[in-house]
């Protein structure tokens, strides 16, 4: 789920053109998947989802206890860690948060439904399954 | 008068201009085996429908099943969610089921969680937010789970009025864009009267779940359906993998063309017995074998099929009371290798003991059989079984049921073949204790006798339908060829029927199956 969320990061953060945009939303991929979710499931099913994404992703990546998710579902707190936070760092805690995430949709509904969610907020990406993206350059 | 001032004949057009023609009214496949047909061919196209029940009935998984049989792309179907059934929790349980086409969500099927909206705003926000939602996709169904939420939200007072208006609203706003609705929710049958909302709907289909004794059973019942007529009554319902599949009181059956009756005589696979027909059953007759336990009925009902195979006729043999693999393995030691007919899809050995099987079910899967393989013959062993085979709830139904299954059956032209248990009493003759000969056409009693120090069966032909047939009482024995009726007896015996005969005159003959003498 990692490397799926990663690929995705990458993908999106490749379709941001600009840097600017990319330093001002470090957690764009969240947010995308916030609307159609919230459609999906409604503003408080989305942000229970998240609530637990984050809880689970700030046992591995701390800093991310200090962001907030808000009732709406999206997130408080990241301007003053953007400051704080050497990219490196930042991208681990957007991997984290997003795999989380994933998994959890992924307990909840399957692989199936979750890959169809997820291709319809990136529909352009190269998704198969969860373990196979297709031309997409990590590095 | 000349010819100017003279009356001028009226004259019509050669060619009459048509009339204009009725609004023809599209039906929507539901996508549940057997409901269009309760339906009266499907859900009317642009209605406005609730599909009212208990919780746990299977209103959602009806509604599902109806979204993915009609949702394309180009016309999708919109499902609001309102408080209920979290919508993850949703997609995780029916998808379980082989109508879920994950490949529909998100395109064809959009799933709307309007729950926030109820929440913060009040009904007429709902209706704005479906208002906008329609109006962007233009579904070709709509489906709102639960509706029961949002009258929730307006019960008491003058909010009646206020939810009266609602309905009216999105009733006319859905119909005028052309959607067919369905609005789902937990209801009782008392508030039928007094809930507007089933004045204004066109449709009403309602579903329940009874428990009984240690059986659940599952029925629906389409209440109101404007335009169309429905059948009337309560239908069982099962869900399965599938999904919801219904069970027509009529089967399938109702409209189908009776066969011409036919006066060919078939064989029952033992010449003697065919004799005592007077030559045979006839095709599409019904005839009921009533014996006590141990006297051949399930002997003389394999050498029915086997015979009907032999001739070309397949046959089906619904088995309530053994295994068919054990049922086959005895045909074998009289010869009949129906193991072969099966393999060769000339024979169908239905199973049907789940205890909780409702009359239609049971009947559906026979009538699928038989379709299945062109079937002739049916067998039915025994009705006794079949009756606890059923659930406790079922059973008051049985005969009726029963009833209409041979009467459908036998009117297509199958040969049926039932058997059944009756106690030997030793004073008079039963038939059946369930007093359905007026079921069959044909009635064969088996019986057993007490002679000369030896309990012996006997058979008779009660009645028989379309012609003359034997009167006499006779002795047959099992061997390995199966029922073997044996040479008209010489010596005379009063009080056969009693089962303890009285000898009159002179001992003839020595008995078929030697005394023991050891």
């Amino acid at each position: 789920m990692r490397h799926f969320a990663k690929l995705l990061i990458v993908y999106e953060r490749n379709g941001t053109k600009s840097a600017k945009t990319r330093l001002q939303d470090p957690f764009s991929d969240c947010e995308k998947l916030r609307p159609p979710l919230s459609t999906l499931m409604g503003k408080g099913g989305f942000q229970a989802l998240l609530l637990h994404a984050h809880e689970l992703a700030g046992t591995e990546v701390p800093w991310l206890r200090t962001v907030k998710v808000k009732a709406d579902g999206t997130l408080e707190g990241l301007e003053e860690l953007r400051m704080q936070l050497d990219p490196d760092e930042l991208f681990e805690g957007r991997v984290v948060l997003l795999s989380q995430m994933l998994g959890l949709l992924v307990a909840f509904v399957g692989e199936k439904l979750t890959v169809g969610l997820v291709q319809g907020v990136w529909p352009k990406a190269p998704l198969n399954d969860l373990g196979l993206v297709k031309g997409v350059n990590i590095e | 008068m000349n010819k100017q001032n003279r009356p001028t004949k009226l004259r019509l057009p050669q060619k009459v201009a048509s009339q204009p023609g009725k609004v023809k009214i599209h039906k929507l496949p539901t996508g549940v085996r057997g409901l269009d047909e309760i339906l009266g061919g499907g859900i009317p196209e642009f209605s406005f429908n609730v599909i009212a029940g208990m919780p746990g009935c299977g209103k959602t998984t009806l509604a599902h099943q109806i979204v993915f049989a009609n949702a394309s792309q180009k016309k999708p179907a919109l499902y609001f969610t309102v408080l209920g059934e979290p919508a993850l929790k949703m997609l995780r349980h029916q998808q379980q089921f082989s109508f879920f086409d994950e490949s529909k969500l998100g395109s064809a099927v959009r799933f709307i969680n309007v729950a926030d909206v109820l929440q913060e705003g009040d009904v007429n926000a709902v209706l704005a937010e479906i208002i906008k939602q329609v109006t962007a996709a233009k579904p070709g169904v709509v489906v709102v789970d639960s509706f029961r939420t949002i009258e929730h939200k307006t019960i008491g007072g003058a909010k009646d009025v206020e939810m009266q208006s609602f309905v009216q609203r999105l009733a006319q706003f859905l119909t005028s864009w052309q959607a067919t609705t369905f609005l789902v929710g937990e209801y009782v049958q008392e508030e039928i009267r007094e809930n507007p909302l089933f004045t204004i709907a066109d449709g009403l289909i309602w579903l329940w779940q009874v428990a009984e004794r240690n059986s659940v059973v599952r029925k629906l019942q389409a209440m109101k359906l404007r335009g169309q007529a429905s059948v009337p009554g309560l239908h069982t319902i099962r869900i399965g993998e599938g999904g919801l599949q219904a069970f027509s009181r009529t089967l399938g059956l109702v409209g189908r063309k009776s066969r011409p009756s036919s006066f060919k005589r078939l064989s029952i696979g033992i010449p003697e017995l065919d004799k005592m027909l007077g030559g045979g059953i006839l095709e599409g007759d019904s005839l009921l074998v009533a014996g006590p336990s141990g006297t051949g009925k399930s002997a003389l009902a394999t050498q029915f099929i086997a015979e009907g195979i032999r001739k070309g006729e397949p046959g089906i043999m619904a088995i309530f009371e053994e295994r068919p693999e054990g049922y086959l393995h005895r045909a074998g030691t009289f010869g009949l290798h129906l193991k072969k007919a099966e393999a060769d899809g000339t024979l169908e050995a239905l199973y049907l003991r789940p205890l909780d099987l409702s009359v239609d079910e049971t009947m559906q899967a026979i009538l699928d059989a038989i379709i299945r393989i062109g079937a002739k013959r049916l067998v039915i062993d025994s009705i006794v079984g079949f009756e606890m085979a059923l659930a406790p709830g079922f059973r008051a139904d049985f005969r009726e049921s029963l009833y209409r299954m041979i009467g459908a059956l036998t009117g297509a032209g199958i040969t049926i073949l039932s058997t059944v248990e009756v106690e030997d009493t030793f004073t008079s003759l039963q038939f059946s204790h369930y007093a359905i000969s007026f079921l069959t056409d044909d009635i064969i009693r088996l019986r057993y006798v007490e002679i000369d120090g030896q309990l012996r069966k006997v058979m008779v032909v009660i009645k028989m339908r379309g012609g003359n047939h034997s009167k006499d009482i006779r002795e047959y024995v099992i061997t390995d060829k199966g029922i073997v009726v044996i040479h008209p007896r010489k010596t005379d015996y009063g009080a056969l029927t009693t089962g303890i005969p009285q000898l009159i005159g002179q001992r003839e003959e020595i008995a078929p199956e030697p005394k023991s003498t050891t």
